[in-house]
C-alpha cells in the first residue's frame, strides 16, 4: 500500500505541475452542466412556453407521480426535476472523458519519459504500479465529479423551480453520482491503463478506453427516451456488474502488463 | 555474491545473450564491454531481475533473481539505467523521495537528505529536474540508484554523454563504492574509463569473448613486451637481440619492442646485450598496449 501511495503522490504532484491536462475535462463538465439548464430553463424562457404545456414530457410527470420527493412540485417543477436527474449520467461522463487522457498516458508516458525502467527496477509490483496509475486518474476525476455536482446543485437551486434541487439529493441521485459514477469511471480508467500498457501510442489507448463511455451514453439516451428507467434493482445490478468488471479488469491488467515487451520493444 | 550461470536470452529467433557465466565478489568493478547490440543492456536487465533469462540463472547471495522472486531481491540491487529517467516536472528532492518510499526505507526523508548531502546536491534539492544539466541529472540518478544502499550496483553507461569533469566525478564515485565493498557491474563503451577503474573486464559479443583483468587480457593478446628507447636508430640493434634468443623483436625509429618470456630474467640480459653492442639505452619500460587495441583484437578474433 505504501508503494501505491508513493507513486500516487508522485503522479498527483506531476499533474499539479501540468493542470492543462484537465482543461478538456473541465470544459466537458461545464457543457454537461449547461446542457440540462438549456433544455429545462433557458429554451422555455426564451420561447415563452412552459415545459408542462408540451405533451412530450407527460412521461416525466407520470414517472414522478409515485415518488415522495415529487409530491411538493408542480408539473413544471416535476419535469425540470426529471430532466436534471436524467442528465446526472452526463455529469458522470465528463470526468471520465477528462481522466481518460491521464490514464491513457500513464504507462506510455513513463516509457516515453524513460522513467519506467528505473521504476520497474524497484520492488514495485505490477499490481502496485497499475493501481497507482488508475488511482492517479481516478482521484482527480472524483474531485471533478464532486465539483461539477456542487455547481450543478447550486445552479438548480438558483434557477429551477422551488423544490427541484431537493430531488437531486434523493438517495437515487446521490447513488448515481457517487457510486455508479465512480465505478464506471474506475472501469473506464482501468481499461485505459490496460491499453496504455499494451500499445505504444497514448492516442490509441485513449480511443480504445473511450469505448467504455458508450454504454454509459447509451444509458443516458434510453433514459431520456423513457424506454428504460433506472429502478433501484437495475441500479444495484449495474453497480454489482461494475464491481465484477473492475475486479476482472485489474486481473486482466496485471496479466496483460508485459514488462519485458515494454522494456525491450517499445521505443 | 553475484553469479551468472549460463545466462542466455533469446528475443524470438534472435539470440541477444548466449551462455554467459561469471561470478563477482564484493569490492569488484566488473566492466562489460562490447559493440552496440552485443547484449550488455540485456545482461544488466537480467542481472537486475527485470527480464527473465531464456535459460541459465542469476544468483544474488545464493538466491535466484527472477521476476517471480523479484520484489525483495530487486531491493538489494541498484540499477542505473542508460537514461537518468528523472521525472522532469518534479524537483530533485521529490524524485528521490518517491524512490525512498518505493524501497520502503524506514525514514525516507532522512535517507533523501543523506543522499543529497553525499552527492553534493543539497543546494539543488528544490530545483526542477528538467532544468538540471546532463551531468547533474546523472548525479541525481546515481543518488537514486544508491538511496537504499544496495550491495550490488549495475551501471549502464554511467558516463555516456557527460563532460569530462562530470564523467570524472562519476568514476570517482564508482571507485568509492568499490572501496566500500560494493559489487559493481559497469556497461560502457568508454575504454579509457575501464582502463582506469575496472578490476575485471568481460568482452561481450552475444557470447563472452574474454573475461579477465585488464593486465591479463593484454598479456593474452600481446604477450609481455618490453619497450627499449635508444640513442640511435633501433633497427641496427634488432639483430643483436634476435641473436640472443629473442624471437619477436620489432624496431620503430629509436625504439625496440621485445617480446618477453619471463620478464625479470630477460630485462638485464637485453640491456647488457644492447650496451655491449654499442647502443645508448635511454629507457626500458614494460610495454602496455592500449586496452582499445586489446579489445579490438579480441573482437576480431571472435569474428567481428
Amino acid at each position: 500500500m505504501n508503494r501505491i501511495l508513493a507513486l500516487l503522490d508522485k503522479d498527483l504532484a506531476d499533474l499539479r505541475q501540468n493542470p492543462a491536462l484537465f482543461v478538456p475535462a473541465v470544459l466537458t463538465g461545464f457543457v454537461s452542466i449547461l446542457l440540462p439548464f438549456v433544455v429545462a430553463i433557458i429554451i422555455p424562457a426564451a420561447v415563452g412556453e412552459r415545459l408542462s404545456d408540451s405533451s412530450d414530457f407527460a412521461i416525466a410527470v407520470e414517472s414522478y407521480q409515485n415518488q415522495p420527493s415529487m409530491r411538493g412540485l408542480d408539473p413544471e417543477g416535476a419535469i425540470q426535476a426529471w430532466i436534471f436527474q436524467r442528465f446526472l449520467v452526463l455529469l458522470i461522463l465528463s470526468p471520465i472523458a477528462g481522466a481518460m487522457s491521464v490514464a491513457a498516458y500513464s504507462v506510455i508516458g513513463e516509457k516515453q519519459m524513460r522513467t519506467l525502467e528505473p521504476l520497474l527496477a524497484t520492488p514495485l509490483t505490477t499490481f502496485e504500479l497499475l493501481a497507482a496509475k488508475v488511482l492517479s486518474a481516478l482521484v482527480p476525476a472524483l474531485f471533478l465529479t464532486t465539483g461539477c455536482f456542487a455547481v450543478y446543485g447550486l445552479g438548480v437551486l438558483l434557477f429551477a423551480q422551488p423544490g427541484v434541487a431537493r430531488t437531486l439529493f434523493a438517495p437515487s441521485s446521490l447513488a448515481t453520482m457517487f457510486l455508479l459514477g465512480p465505478l464506471a469511471t474506475l472501469a473506464s480508467l482501468q481499461m485505459a491503463v490496460c491499453v496504455s500498457s499494451r500499445v505504444n501510442d497514448a492516442r490509441s489507448a485513449q480511443q480504445i478506453g473511450a469505448l467504455v463511455i458508450l454504454p454509459m451514453a447509451g444509458l443516458l439516451v434510453v433514459q431520456l427516451t423513457g424506454s428504460f428507467l433506472l429502478t433501484p434493482k437495475t441500479f444495484a445490478s449495474i453497480c454489482l456488474a461494475l464491481v465484477v468488471v473492475n475486479a476482472g479488469l485489474m486481473r486482466l491488467g496485471i496479466r496483460l502488463f508485459d514488462r519485458e515487451a515494454i522494456l525491450t520493444r517499445w521505443k | 555474491m553475484l553469479a551468472a550461470s549460463h545466462l542466455t536470452r533469446h528475443f524470438g529467433p534472435r539470440v541477444a545473450v548466449d551462455d554467459l557465466s561469471f561470478e563477482l565478489v564484493p569490492g569488484e568493478i566488473f566492466a562489460l564491454l562490447g559493440p552496440n547490440g552485443a547484449g550488455k543492456t540485456t545482461t544488466l536487465r537480467m542481472l537486475a531481475g527485470l527480464i527473465e533469462p531464456t535459460s541459465g540463472s542469476v544468483r544474488l547471495n545464493g538466491d535466484a533473481t527472477s521476476r517471480r522472486a523479484s520484489s525483495r531481491l530487486r531491493g538489494q540491487i541498484g540499477f542505473l539505467t542508460e537514461a537518468p529517467g528523472l521525472w522532469e516536472r518534479l524537483d530533485v528532492r521529490r524524485n528521490l523521495l518517491v524512490y525512498a518510499r518505493l524501497h520502503g526505507l524506514a525514514n525516507p526523508a532522512r535517507a533523501v537528505d543523506e543522499a543529497l548531502d553525499a552527492f553534493g546536491l543539497l543546494d539543488r534539492a528544490n530545483d526542477v529536474a528538467g532544468q538540471l544539466s546532463k551531468g547533474l541529472k546523472q548525479r541525481v540518478a546515481l543518488a537514486r540508484t544508491l538511496l537504499h544502499k544496495p550491495r550490488v550496483v549495475l551501471l549502464d553507461e554511467p558516463t555516456s554523454g557527460l563532460d569530462p569533469e562530470s564523467a570524472r566525478e562519476v568514476r570517482e564515485l564508482v571507485v568509492r563504492l568499490r572501496d566500500k565493498q560494493h559489487t559493481i557491474v559497469l556497461s560502457t563503451h568508454n575504454l579509457d574509463e575501464v582502463e582506469r577503474i575496472a578490476t575485471r573486464v568481460g568482452i561481450l559479443r552475444t557470447r563472452l569473448v574474454a573475461l579477465d583483468t585488464p593486465t591479463a587480457l593484454r598479456a593474452r593478446v600481446y604477450g609481455k613486451r618490453l619497450r627499449v628507447t635508444l640513442g640511435q636508430a633501433a633497427a641496427a640493434f634488432a639483430g643483436t637481440l634476435t641473436a640472443a634468443g629473442f624471437h619477436d623483436v620489432r624496431a620503430d625509429g629509436a625504439s625496440l619492442s621485445v617480446a618477453l618470456d619471463t620478464e625479470h630474467a630477460s630485462v638485464p640480459l637485453i640491456v647488457r646485450r644492447l650496451v655491449e653492442s654499442g647502443a645508448d639505452v635511454y629507457s626500458v619500460v614494460a610495454e602496455e598496449p592500449r586496452l582499445e587495441d586489446v579489445y579490438l583484437r579480441l573482437l576480431e578474433g571472435a569474428g567481428a
